[in-house]
This record gives C-alpha cells, structure tokens and sequence, in this order.
C-alpha cells in the first residue's frame, strides 16, 4: 500500500486551493532537488559474542555451562525463605498417585468425590449411593465410594495378574495425562480420544491394522510368532476402565454387547446399570477422577508384578503353550514354560485365595 | 471412520485375505487350524455377538441387539480363561485405530515435558525446520493421520525447536531431526540481486493483474514506460505520481532512468506494479534505502485480486434485494 499525504490529495477542497505545485513537480521527469548519490549505508552488526568463540562447540559448551551454574544458582536460593508443607500440587496425582491401601475418606473428601450433580439431575438408580443434599447438589456417600473403589480396585487387580487387558477411556479434553499415566502403572491401554463407534463390534476393520505381538509369561516378545499373527482378528479388551460413562454410552454398549466387564465413575446423573463394577464418585473434577484412575492404576500395577513374580519363580498361572499348536520348529522360547507344567495346581490354590479375598 | 480405510480395494483385499480365517474358524468346517492357539482364535469367553451370528447359520432368526445393551455380569474369576503366551497389542494405544501416531505424540509431549524448563527463543528466532509435509509424515508413520492431529504434533515440534541451541540436549536434537524431511529447502537461498557489467539493475513487480519489468540506470531522470514518456503513458496525474513514487521519496528524481515494460491490467495496476518494480531495482543500486522505501510502502506487495463472482450473488459479496413475494 502506497501510504502518501492522503487527506492532501484527497480532498477536493485543498487540491483546488494550490493545483500548481501538484502539476508542476509531475509534469517533468526532471527533479529540482540536490541531493547527494550515495547514502552512508549501514552494514550488518558485528556480533561480538560469537567471536570470542574458536568454533560453535565451544559456544555451545560455555553456554551449557552458564545455564547449568544459573540453574545450580537458583537451586541453592529455593530453599531459602519458608516452607509451605502440606500444599496440594496438581503434579502430586500424577507423579505419585495413592494405592488402594491408601484409600481414606479424608483423602476422598479433599479430592471432591463427593460433590454429585444438581438434585434435578439425578438418576433414581443412585439414590443408595447419596448421602443428602446441600446447596442444591446431591453429595455422595464417602463410604460407599471407599469400598466400591477398594471392589474395583482388586477386580483391577485380579485381572492384571491374570494377564488380561486393561483399557483405560477417558475422553475428556483433561484427562489425557492422568488415563495414559493410570495405563502406563497397569500396564494396560489407554485412550484419550474419542473412542471410535465399532472397534469391539467391528473390531477388524477399524483395529485391523494395528499391529500386535505374541509374549511369553515374563512378558517378553516371541519374534518367531509374528507372521502368524497378520490373519489374527482384532483384540478385544478384558476389563474397561471408564472415567466419563456419560460421554462414552457407545463404548459402554460395545462393551456389553462383546460381554466386556466395565469399572466406571458414576455421578449422580449416570445410569449405574450401564458399567458392571460402578464407582459412586464426582467425574466432573479432575482431581477426584485422577485420584481414582491413580488408585486402579496402582492396583493394576501390583497385579502385573505379583504376575511376572509367579512367572519369575517358574509358577504359571494358566495352561503351557504345546509348541505343536503355535505351529513353531524352534521350541527354544516355550521351553521353560513347558518346564512348569507340575507346578499349576499349587498356583491354582494361590489364585483361589487372592479371588476369595476379591469377592469378601 | 471412513479415514481408517480410504480405499475400497483395500477393504476388498482385505475381505479376501480373511475368508479362510473365518470360513477355517466356523464350526461347520473340519480344516485344522496349523497355527496359535485354538483357544485364541475362538475367544474363550462368549461374545453377545457370536452367539447371534452362529445362531443365524443355523437358520434360526438372529435376534435384534438390544437398544440399550446391559452391562455384562461380573467376573467369575473361576472361569477367567488364562493365557499362556499372550497374544497383547504392540502399543498401548492399539484402541484408539491410530496407536502409532499417538504414540509419536506421547512421546514428543512427555520430550517436551522433560526439557520444559530450558531457556526458550521467540518463535521468529528459533531455527527454521522444514518438517516433514502432511504425505510424508503419512508415510512416516504409516497410517493415515488427519490434518488435524498432524497439526497438532506439529505445533509440538514448534514448541521443542524454540529451546535455545546451545543448549537443547543432543538427544533431543536427534528426535526432532527424525521429523525433518530430507534436504533443508531453507539452506538455499537465492544470490541476492546484483547490478549486471552495463550497471543496470532489474527489478519485477505485480499488482492486480498487471506486471512489469524495471531497468534502473544512473542518469538524468528519464522515465520511459513501453517506450512513450511518462505523461504519454499515464494521462492521470495520480498514476505518474505512483510510478516515480520510489525516486521522488528518497530524493533520487534526477539520479536515475527508467526503462519500464508492463503488460496487463489498467492504468492503476500499472502504475503500481512499476512502482514495486523500480523499488526493487532501486534496492540493488542502494541496499540502505530499504527502511525509507518500507515505510513509504513501496516494497510491501500488495496481493489483493478481485475477489470472484459468487452464484446467488450479483457481484463478488453483492446480494440481490429481498422482495416480499
């Protein structure tokens, strides 16, 4: 855009007022001012930090080196002043989150679980989960939530060491962190996003492509069992972990359709019929959600160990694979399970008590 | 998700390719099955699905699924089938249809994550990366990402590439170099423009649709526009002021000639795009007149066009007027 003296030239009235001067300077090609050619010309700035420098390694290193003592620096000073003990820390969930052993009300009441829904809101079905009402919002039964918690949190477990999988959904925009970091404990599978209509119940043409592996008792990949997989139809989950059952009633009505037992947060507004192991609990704050994925997370995670330390001590829970079956010449890698066949029973006897303490 | 299968011979292939498994898999065939376990292929525990689709080969009447479907019964931990080698997905995003770009995306936020506390540059100052383009990063990751998600990851990188680069680990430098398509396009830069051995200097310019081509040489002030003198040329007062804008502002009126071809256009969008034309061949006589003629607006490509004619419309946004009946 050519920016000039526009209102100058624009305006009618002032443009008559002095028309000579205007024609007068365009009319020629010849310029009435003097002015010299050649316009002092400023050059690029020379940087003088870069040339203290032999190389860029150098500045790289001396660079490193001031950032680290800066932040040596910083560290030093953080512990001066006072100490706020106690805080809550958002992080605190996340890095750290409680066991199921750590479930207390006080725990539940600082992180919210209680808060339900506006009493207009509720559903009948969880009015044995409510504990009163108070400024106009339903408040849910702390102890019921503890010992629903506890219930999932040692389905969760049993089915970790049995070696199912464990998928846990939380599709709302906050609870990526919180379900992926829930999954990673479990060793389970998480989703984040939006849960896709039709991958239980359509499972090969939507989860086809995904790529799957064959492990061992300890975990550990059998490469040889590879190509057999290719033909493989989709994997289905054996336990679902929803946080937001509202929002996910496709993935609630795959899973019952596929006979895929369900752990799910209900707040007062949800349909507790719609998941197997219901948890009465607030599903709207982000604290009390990730106080409970953190408590299935951990029991999903002593599940997987107390399995792989079976596993370690030579002690299957389930059946040897016949090597004959896999369709495999190199018995190398199923040797050591086959190895174990005696021991099955005793183990048996283990998980039968474990299940006695899961259904008391 | 019509992305996950954008072709239709895939999904035929892929319907070949898996009739034997089912035909192999259904009771009323007797061919064995030569590979994993029998156990597997059939899920141990019964499906709501499977039951009706087995039901309806024996030629009773499939039952309708359920509006609502019930929650399924608690686990009967005595009944839970166990599994000797395991057959698990790859990637613990295997539910979510797209687990390896999930993946590559956890992967760069948990790198962020970890390095969110190092010292960051301006966007304008961090080093310019041609990342991988939409296809490539397809093919990268080998499964279809929307543009979308792949924007999403890319902003990510963004945020990496500002930590400052003395300072940025070299393992994180390695992984974002992993997203960086081959060729740096940006280390080439084109030779900047220089006066030829008859100390001309060129210069192109467009506005609307008119373009043209300066020659700029030291002289008396000689304007010719397609060889006629500029009053021949531009009869309209305004359009001689515009072309000679770039001299008359830095008071070179006298020092130079103009030589100048345009085509196209009117008599406006020639002048103009003379005007951009000779502030840029100005530019290669004189570099440190490039703040004046900036701020004179003479360097700054104007790259409006007219807009096109909309259906429905009696100009480009003109609407008929609304009549009662």
């Amino acid at each position: 855009m050519i920016v000039r003296q526009l209102c100058v030239r624009q305006s009618r009235f002032l443009a008559l007022n002095r028309p000579a001067r205007m024609v007068g300077r365009f009319y020629s090609t010849e310029t009435p001012i003097q002015t010299a050619v050649e316009t002092p010309t400023r050059g690029h700035p020379v940087q003088p930090q870069d040339s203290e420098y032999e190389s860029f390694e150098e500045l790289r290193i001396a660079a490193q080196e001031r950032f680290r003592r800066a932040e040596l620096r910083r560290q030093q000073r953080r512990s001066l002043g006072a100490v706020i003990e106690d805080g809550y820390d958002p992080e605190e969930i996340l890095r750290n989150p409680p066991e199921p052993k750590d479930i207390t009300l006080e725990l539940l009441l600082a992180s919210q679980t209680h808060l339900g829904h506006s009493t207009s809101r509720w559903n009948p079905q969880n009015s044995r989960y409510i504990f009163g009402i108070r400024d106009g919002i339903h408040i849910i039964s702390l102890d019921q939530t503890a010992a629903y918690l506890r219930r999932a949190a040692k389905v969760v477990e049993e089915v970790a060491a049995r070696g199912g999988l464990i998928l846990f959904a939380g599709t709302r925009k906050d609870q990526k962190r919180t379900v992926v970091r829930a999954a990673e404990l479990a060793k389970g599978y998480h989703i984040f996003e939006r849960w896709i209509p039709g991958a239980l119940t359509n499972g090969q043409q939507i989860l086809g492509h995904c790529e799957t592996k064959v492990v061992n008792a300890l975990d550990e990949e059998i490469t040889e069992l590879k190509p057999n997989l290719e033909e493989h139809a989709a994997l289905k989950p054996d336990l679902v972990v929803c946080l937001n059952p509202v929002e996910n009633e496709v993935l609630l009505h795959e899973c019952g359709l596929n006979n895929v037992p369900t752990i799910g947060i209900i707040d007062t507004d949800a349909n507790p019929a719609r998941v197997t192991y219901p948890i009465p609990a607030n599903d709207d704050s982000l604290r009390s959600v990730g106080v409970i994925a953190g408590v299935l997370g951990r029991a999903g995670e002593a599940g997987q160990k107390r399995r792989l330390e079976y596993a370690r001590e030579g002690r299957f829970t389930y059946e040897p694979v016949d090597p004959k079956e896999l369709g495999l010449k190199d018995t190398r890698e199923t040797q050591p399970q086959a190895e174990s066949r005696p021991q099955r029973q005793s183990e048996n006897q283990d998980i039968q008590t474990a299940e006695a303490a899961a259904n008391q | 998700m019509a992305w996950q299968r954008p072709s239709c011979i895939v999904q035929s292939m892929q319907s070949l390719r898996l009739r034997p498994l089912r035909s192999s898999a259904s009771p009323l065939s007797s061919t064995p099955t030569p590979f994993l376990l029998r156990s597997q292929k059939t899920n141990a525990r019964g499906y709501a699905t499977e039951t009706s689709s087995d039901s309806s080969v024996q030629g009773a009447p499939a039952a309708a699924p359920p509006a609502i479907a019930p929650a399924a019964p608690a686990i009967d931990f005595d009944q839970f089938p166990y599994r000797p080698a395991r057959i698990v997905p790859a990637s613990p995003s295997y539910f979510s249809g797209s687990p390896k770009f999930i993946d590559h995306l956890l992967r760069l936020q948990n790198l962020l994550a970890e390095n969110a506390h190092l010292p960051i540059n301006s966007p304008a100052h961090a080093q310019r990366k041609a990342w991988l383009k939409l296809p490539q990063f397809r093919e990268f990751v080998g499964e279809p990402v929307p543009t979308k998600k792949y924007k999403s990851l890319i902003k990510v990188l963004q945020r990496i590439n500002r930590i400052r680069q003395p300072i940025v680990p070299d393992h994180v430098n390695a992984i974002i170099n992993e997203y960086v398509r081959p060729g740096n396009p940006y280390a080439v830069k084109p030779a900047p423009p220089t006066l030829d051995e008859m100390g001309r200097a060129r210069g192109r310019g467009k506005r609307k649709t008119s373009s043209a081509v300066v020659h700029l040489v030291e002289g008396e002030g000689e304007v010719l526009v397609n060889g006629k003198t500029l009053s021949e040329a531009f009869p309209r007062e305004h359009d001689r002021e515009s072309v000679v804008w770039p001299l008359s502002i830095t008071e070179r009126l006298g020092k130079y000639n103009v030589w100048a071809t345009v085509k196209g256009g009117g008599t406006t969008g020639q002048a103009e795009a003379i005007t951009l034309a000779l502030a840029r061949a100005l530019l290669v006589h004189e570099p440190g007149l490039k703040p004046a003629l900036r701020k004179a607006g003479t360097i700054t490509v104007d790259a409006r066009r007219v807009e096109r004619k909309k259906p429905g419309h009696l100009k480009a946004r003109k609407k008929p007027a609304w009549v009662k009946r």
